[in-house]
């Protein structure tokens, strides 16, 4: 039985060195003679005595300075005095808290995403060292693509010569029907080489993660479980492994669970509901010419990507030479996984983060003039005080304290602030950015707001403490404190010149996003996506045949054009604006196949007849695709003139050697451009096949409807449950909401930067409204005289005005030249408009103008009725 | 000078630690002291109060230290212990007589009942 350990540490630590030995001594003696009565009485005896010494125990020497620094008593009694005279003036304390929550709070909610997403290594056991490995395709025939999925042949020639990486492994995204439990269900899985799990360092909760024999047909039968699903679907059971998943009508036996931490919704491949082999034949193995898969691998300890890229490159020029058929022009690149990951948002964040810190000095700037009146209104307890000794700098000292004090509430409600936000709009950050769900107040955000307040602070307070603390000891004293003067005008106007400045580059930014977003939703993307609803249907091994997959669609498209308020319905492989979809190299009838460097390249679509009617696609020329038709093929504009130039393309035709270098296929119609990939990019050249009796796995029905899309929903769905209730539906929606889909992030940034410049103007307006009531007060007398002297209303109003509008045109002007400088910030984020654009700057000096000019009618209107007699009868 | 040779008079707290070291003779230490007062006055003090107006004793001239050898139950510490210098002997003296002249005549009614 001993006395209760952390009490005697604390003892140790707090009391004078010359007592410590003889006081717990004694405390320590006599605990055990009470311990001997009653243990637990004697403990908590032990600890009240403990805390009455600590409570009054003077302070330890070596910890606290002495009672003579200076300069720390100096600051402590500043602070001291600060909250005082802060809690005495509790509205303009409040007042200022107020702007500086909404300041930092703004810097902390991006600061906080920045962090998780650019800052925080990937959830990852030594993320920097996973990569991707991408082919980079012949330029000539894939302008502009830097990034291709890789090809398998290539993949297993890549991993045999590779020497810069621990482990390397391909895989690609793999969609099962899950059976046994009542409705089909749409399971996620990751189709994975054995070594991905050794790629990712990831060892699973429970079982075991794949063999490297089970990476083959047959034995591939097994499969992993996500956390998610493990709870989702077998309620966390820990006698999961050897059970049985019906996937797609076969059955795959659960061998292991992966832990929740596994699970980053980052990268695709993990955020997946399960995971099995690869599994590829030989004969798929042995594929180099169609690419499709992806690659991932981790470097080596030591190896840069420097050297892995350079070794990709000489195996890839190898490769070039051994088979020049497939692989002439196609190179390889090492990207690191991160960079994979939040590459894209890196410049919209970064954008972000300085329009917020914009905000913050606007903030500060508002502060500073609040600061400025409260100074001039104390002008009288600051003079009295250099009189009785307290030098320019004293002064400085204290009124930055003050500022110091107010900065640090203003930082902690910011942050409470931030929380809130963050909260509120996590489901709208979880699609726009990626880790959103890793965001998160951590160490380095709260660090981030310390250093956010303390620069708030210095900067709001040093000018009104240095002006206050020049003010001329006669002057303040003569006034006698009464008036007060219209004084540091030039300071406070300086300060919205500042303000007005800084909003026209914020307003200009938020401009110029919305001007981009408008234009993207306004893009002719060669299709009218209104009243359309589309749904994904991807067919199950069981529909092994062409004739079966056939009958399917017939049947699921003849059941949903007889739906009430259905105009037309077709189906096609892979829908436009959303990315993805085939492109294949195109070959002329008789013409050798060229080397893929040479050999122009399409986007493919398979259609079913209607689809031009159903998407409202214009037909130039030609004829659509008719039920009866074989092997025919409609080509869009681009493409007519990519392969044929000027010559008439009906007629010709043309073979896809990437599915049959044999079989060729009819041109009958020319068809307007559409934007298959993203509404920002020039449309593709494209064809469109069509043959009656084919191989269809996963198509995406649309649906033309004279009622509103997602009103027949449920009837379509229902319309292909009818046909085959184990079928899967996934993807029900208007056409307008996946167009609304591919601008998530251009919306993100509207929104975010609107909201800012909102922010910014509602604290430039005011500003200036707050400097012109000051300096009208200030100047009641001379008003008065002058109305004394003959001026009239208009005149006063006319010369308030000017007043105020000075500075903001100085501002204004000052801010368009800053917003055309930082334009090229904002250049590689925006679309179909230029970031500037002199009509949106036109539009936002307008708004400033206006918007100061409001701001000034109400002071102005208060001189105007400044009545002499009594601004006279002060003096 | 002269205010020199006149001692200070005690604080009534420092009259409870000196009547507690002259009880205790030549076992007066911290805990003891504490008990001590504790038992007799009912004044519960902190043992940091007792070692801090040890200390001012001390330094007025009024008490003499020595530490003693360190034990077992004490994890190993060492006490120290106190006794009353000739000028703490006369300060309680004249605190005593103080009192008493003070007192007196009204023993009956300041008996506490």
């Amino acid at each position: 039985m001993s006395p209760p350990r952390v009490a005697v540490w604390l003892l140790t630590c707090r009391l004078p060195a010359e007592w410590r030995e003889f006081v717990v001594g004694d405390l320590e003696e006599e605990f055990h003679a009470r311990a001997a009565v009653s243990p637990s009485a004697a403990r908590r005896w032990f600890w009240h005595q403990t805390i009455r010494c600590l409570a009054r125990t003077p302070p330890r020497t070596e910890l606290r300075p002495t009672p003579g620094d200076p300069l720390v008593q100096t600051f402590l009694s500043d602070l001291r005095y600060s909250v005082r005279t802060l809690l005495r003036a509790p509205s303009f304390a409040l007042a200022v808290i107020a702007v500086l929550a909404l300041g930092i709070g703004a810097n902390a909610a991006i600061f906080s995403i920045v962090n998780a997403v650019l800052l925080r290594p990937l959830p990852f056991d030594e993320p920097d060292r996973l990569v991707r490995i991408f082919h980079v395709p012949p330029q000539s025939t894939f302008p502009g693509i830097t990034r291709f999925s890789v090809s398998p042949a290539n993949f297993y020639d890549w991993q045999r010569a590779a020497q810069s990486f621990d482990s390397m492994v391909l895989f690609r995204g793999r969609q099962f029907a899950l059976t046994g439990s009542g409705n089909a269900e749409r399971v996620v899985a990751g189709a994975v080489g054995a070594e991905f799990f050794h790629v990712a360092h990831a060892q699973p909760a429970l079982g075991r993660v794949f063999l490297p024999e089970e990476d083959s047909p047959g034995r591939g039968q097994v499969a992993v479980l996500s956390d998610k699903f493990w709870r989702s679907h077998f309620g966390a059971a820990t006698d999961v492994v050897g059970r049985t998943l019906m996937l797609d009508g076969q059955a795959f036996s659960i061998i292991g669970v992966m832990p929740a931490r596994f699970s980053a919704k980052a990268w695709a491949v993990t955020d997946r509901d399960i995971w099995v082999p690869l599994a590829y034949t030989d004969e798929r193995r042995a594929v180099r010419d169609n690419h499709n898969d992806a690659v991932a691998a981790r470097l080596k300890p030591g190896v840069s990507l420097a050297q892995a890229q350079a070794e990709m490159d000489a195996i890839s020029q190898r490769l070039e030479r051994e088979y020049p058929q497939a692989n002439t022009g196609w190179g390889a690149t090492v990207v690191p996984l991160q960079e994979l990951i939040v590459g894209d948002i890196r410049t919209t964040l970064v954008m972000l983060l300085a329009a917020v810190a914009l905000v913050l000095l606007i903030a500060c700037a508002n502060v500073g003039n609040l600061l400025f009146a409260r100074g001039l209104g104390r002008r009288k307890e600051l003079a009295i005080r250099s009189a009785l000794g307290a030098g320019r700098g004293r002064v400085f000292q204290q009124l930055l304290t003050e500022a110091l004090v107010l900065a640090t509430a203003g930082g902690a409600a910011g942050l409470l602030l931030a929380r809130a936000s963050l909260t509120a709009s996590a489901t709208l950050l979880a699609d726009q950015v990626p880790r959103a769900e890793e965001i998160s107040i951590d160490g380095r955000v709260l660090l981030f707001v310390a250093g956010a307040s303390i620069v708030a602070a210095i900067l709001a307070g040093a000018l009104p403490a240095l002006r206050a603390g020049r003010t001329g000891l006669n002057d303040a004293l003569k006034e006698g404190g009464r008036s007060e003067g219209a004084v540091g005008i030039r300071t406070r106007r300086l300060l919205i010149v500042c303000e007005v400045a800084l909003s026209v580059v914020l307003l200009m930014a938020a401009g110029v996003m919305l001007r981009s977003l408008s234009a993207l939703r306004n893009v002719d993307a060669g299709f009218d996506p209104h009243n359309v609803l589309t749904l994904q249907v991807q067919l199950p091994m069981r529909y092994r045949t062409a004739a079966l997959s056939t009958a399917f669609f017939d049947n699921a498209l003849t059941r949903i054009r007889a739906l009430p308020g259905v105009e037309a319905a077709a189906a096609i492989d892979s829908l436009p604006v959303q990315g993805g979809g085939s492109v294949q190299p195109i070959v002329h009838e008789g013409q050798p196949e060229l080397l893929p460097r040479d050999q122009p390249t399409v986007a493919v679509r398979k259609i079913t007849p209607g689809y031009l009617k159903t998407m409202r696609v214009q037909l130039l020329r030609g004829r659509d695709v008719a039920d009866s038709d074989t092997e025919v093929m409609l080509v869009s504009r681009g493409a007519a003139k990519l392969l044929w130039g000027d010559a008439d393309p009906i007629g010709r035709r043309v073979t896809l050697p990437l599915q049959s270098k044999t079989v060729l296929k009819r041109v009958i119609g020319i068809v307007g451009d559409v934007k298959q990939d993203d509404l920002s990019e020039p449309p593709m050249a494209t064809v469109y096949e069509y043959t009656h009796e084919r191989d269809w796995r996963g198509l995406a029905i649309a649906v033309r409807t004279s009622v509103p899309p997602s009103s027949i929903a449920q009837a379509a769905t229902a319309a292909l449950h009818a046909i085959d209730p184990e079928q899967p539906v996934q993807n029900v929606m208007a056409m307008d909401d996946v167009l609304d889909q591919t601008l998530t992030s251009q919306r993100f940034s509207a929104v975010v930067l609107g909201l800012f410049a909102t922010l910014a103007l509602t604290l430039a307006s005011v500003g200036i409204y707050s400097v012109l009531s000051y300096i009208v007060r200030g100047r009641s007398r001379e008003i008065g005289i002058r109305t004394a002297l003959g001026a009239r209303t208009g005149d006063v109003l006319r010369m308030v005005i000017a007043e105020g509008m000075t500075p903001t045109l100085i501002g204004i002007a000052g801010g368009a030249v800053a917003a055309l400088a930082s334009a090229r910030l904002l250049e590689k984020l925006v679309f179909g408009v230029s970031a500037a654009d002199p009509l949106t700057l036109v539009a936002v000096a307008g708004t400033l103008a206006f918007v100061a000019l409001v701001a000034s009618v109400v002071p102005a209107y208060r001189a105007a009725r400044v009545d002499p007699l009594n601004a006279l009868r002060d003096e | 000078m002269w205010a020199k040779s006149q001692p200070a008079a005690l604080g009534d707290f420092e009259q409870l630690v000196l009547l507690g070291v002259l009880r205790l003779g030549g076992d007066a230490y911290g805990a003891a002291i504490r008990q001590e007062i504790h038992a007799r006055s009912g004044r519960d003090i902190s043992i940091n109060a007792v070692y801090t107006t040890l200390e001012r004793l001390e330094t007025k001239g009024l008490l003499r230290s020595w530490v003693g050898e360190p034990t077992a139950q004490r994890g190993g510490r060492r006490r120290k212990f106190y006794a009353l210098r000739p000028a703490g002997e006369t300060a309680l003296r004249q605190a005593y007589r103080a009192f008493t002249a003070m007192a007196g005549g009204f023993e009956a009614r300041l008996e506490v009942k």
